[in-house]
């Protein structure tokens, strides 16, 4: 599991493939990226979690240069994306927020052009089609037209054309949103193979159980900073307590519950619909509950994840 | 490095506007046999309808010695690769830029933002060459068919190449509007105000030279003008003059393409 891969990784000395410093994006007046700091290893799968508008996006295409920076350094492949536009582009692969594939073009033809944009030999873009059609399982749609495939088939061509360059970094900007559970695990599989390549892996994402898998480190964002950062292990021991109580009933019974919990719960977080607290000690805090009396039959225990970590340093409601 | 020179001007690249332009080109291979028809279809009209039609009210001894046939034939070379390079620049590259999102796909490969635009201006150019080249090929044909001569000097050969360049002007202009406008209605003003009086006012159905001052002064600061000039003496054998012409198109297509390739930037990278 992935959880083994992680204590293995870093073992080696890190060698710094990406660096930012100071990295700042302004629209006008507004800060989208407000000046942050990270370092993404080589060989690594490094994340980005956040809520809408926290400035993922925007750290990204700068990145592929789709953005520029406001001020700040931004180095990748060992080259300063200010001066080296093209050969930084030569090295990465991206994976747009947005599809972006040529509706004009066939699917395999998709490929082939966007090949010829990174001047590869014809054989050679021709050979790394058909394996990465194979790779993304879609040598069956290999001639079908773009806009006759799913939603989750134009993801996965995405992330086949990214690759079409053999990059050194891949840049994926919510890779899996919208695909099944599937299709989800297939892209999974792949982008782990493509760390055991060493290649490197800068993703994005909003699914939790996604970056704990995949990523080796992991940033999360909010409003243009970074406001935590480390390995999912490390955030989570960091950020919460190990345990968690899931309390689901109507509202009276969690505002009692809330003010019961507080205090005695390590933290507790109240959603609409349920009230969730963190503990280093499950059975005694759902033994003061049952003492005092509060109904709570539909309560969940369960270990605490990167979820929490995500909901604990942002916030409940959906910042927007 | 703070501000990065990445909003800076940059030249394109021959190797990253050549890519952009195969990429059309690998389209335009598919489809060319149903795109190509009404293209050569529309000039046959106006010869039918004001040549033919209309030419048997002008009085004997035509223009300049011509048919009024003989005479607006040439000059509708020239429009046909203004309408194909405008086109080319204005509906199909609004699609690319915010509808289908191609440009953004492209600039994130070595293909720079810059490419893309000399990429567009070449093609486009490229079209108005193929386009014109078939109507040039039907025009000598017809005249030919007709006993009515309306190519009558080898100089003709000249024509396609320069078709390409009288293309890539119209492409400039066409990308320029292109780069300034949010949304696709906005190109009625485009072609109510700039197209047509040009297809209208250049010397394609009557000498402009003719008029009272100032029309073929302002005549001559118009692009279509230069372009119906240059088309109408390659086909009936060209006067030292003809150079002015071809200096003006060059001149005023470089003066002007730089500037659509710094809008164009400017609104693909952020
Ligand atoms: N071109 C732009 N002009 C002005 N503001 C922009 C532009 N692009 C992004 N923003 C703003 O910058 C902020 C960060 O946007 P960004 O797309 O980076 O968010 P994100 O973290 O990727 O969000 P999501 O999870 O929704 O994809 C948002 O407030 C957004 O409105
Ligand atoms: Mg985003």
């Amino acid at each position: 599991m992935s959880l083994k891969k992680r204590e293995i990784a870093p073992a080696s000395s890190p060698e710094a493939t990406l660096t930012a410093h100071g990295l700042r994006k302004s629209y006008g007046d507004f800060r989208a990226v407000k000046g942050v700091d990270f370092e993404v290893y080589r060989g690594e799968c490094f994340g980005f979690l956040g809520p809408n508008g926290a400035g993922k996006t925007t750290t990204m295409k700068m990145i592929y240069g789709a953005a520029v920076p406001t001020a700040g350094e931004l180095v990748v492949a060992g080259l300063d994306v200010a001066r080296h536009e093209r050969a930084v582009k030569r090295r990465i692969g991206v994976v747009p927020q947005e599809n972006n594939l040529d509706d004009d073009l066939k699917v395999k033809e998709n490929l082939l052009v966007y090949g010829r944009y990174f001047d590869l030999p014809r054989k050679l873009v021709l050979q790394r089609t058909n394996e990465l059609l194979d790779f993304v399982q879609l040598t069956e749609k290999a001639e079908s037209k773009v806009e006759q495939l799913s939603g989750g088939m134009k993801r996965r061509l995405l992330i086949a054309r990214a690759l079409i360059n053999d990059p050194d970094i891949v840049v994926l900007d919510e890779p899996t949103t919208g695909l099944d559970p599937q299709a989800r695990h297939l892209v999974w599989d792949r982008l782990r193979e493509l760390t055991r390549e060493n290649k490197t892996l800068i993703l994005t994402t909003h699914y939790m159980e996604e970056a704990a898998r995949l990523c080796d480190r992991l940033v999360i964002m909010e409003g243009g900073d970074i406001i935590a950062r480390g390995s999912p292990r490390a955030m989570i021991e960091e950020h919460v307590s190990p345990q968690v109580l899931e309390f689901r009933a109507g509202h009276e019974v969690l505002e009692a519950l809330e003010a019961l919990l507080d205090g005695r719960a390590d933290a507790v977080e109240h959603t609409g619909e349920a009230v969730l607290a963190y503990t280093r000690d499950a059975d005694s805090l759902m033994a003061e509950v049952r003492e005092a009396g509060i109904e709570a039959d539909n309560t969940v225990y369960r270990q605490a994840g990167l979820e929490d970590v995500f909901l604990r340093l942002t916030g409940r409601s959906l910042i927007e | 490095m703070s501000k990065t020179n990445r909003t800076s001007f940059r030249l394109p690249s021959p190797r990253g506007s050549f890519r952009v332009w195969q990429r059309n080109i690998t389209i335009f291979r598919k489809y060319w046999k149903t795109i190509m028809f009404p293209n050569l279809f529309e000039p046959l009209l106006y010869l039918a309808a004001l040549g033919l039609g209309l030419g048997a009210f002008i009085q004997e001894g035509g223009i300049d010695g011509r048919s009024y046939v003989q005479y607006i034939a040439p000059g509708l070379l020239a429009s046909n690769a203004m309408f194909a390079a405008s086109f080319e620049s204005t509906f199909n590259t609004f699609v690319k830029l915010k509808i289908d999102r191609i440009y953004d796909a492209i600039i994130t490969t070595p293909v720079n933002a810059e490419d893309v635009v000399a990429g567009e201006y070449l093609w486009a150019g490229t079209r108005a060459a193929l386009y014109g080249t078939g109507f040039l090929a039907v025009l000598t044909i017809l005249g030919i068919a007709f006993d009515e001569p309306l190519i009558v000097s080898f100089w003709a050969l000249l024509i396609p190449p320069m078709l390409l360049v009288i293309g890539i002007m119209f492409s400039v202009m066409g990308t320029l509007f292109t780069s300034l406008i949010e949304r696709i209605d906005l190109y009625a003003y485009y072609f109510t105000l700039v197209v047509t009086p040009l297809f209208l006012f250049s010397g394609i159905f009557f000498p402009v030279e003719d008029f009272p001052a100032p029309v073929p002064q302002v005549a001559w600061f118009t692009p279509l003008y230069h372009a119906v000039n240059v088309c109408r003496e390659l086909a009936t054998g060209p006067s030292p003059a003809v150079l002015v012409d071809v200096a003006w198109i060059l001149i005023f297509t470089a003066a002007l393409a730089l500037l659509p390739i710094r809008f164009m930037r400017r609104r693909l990278i952020s």
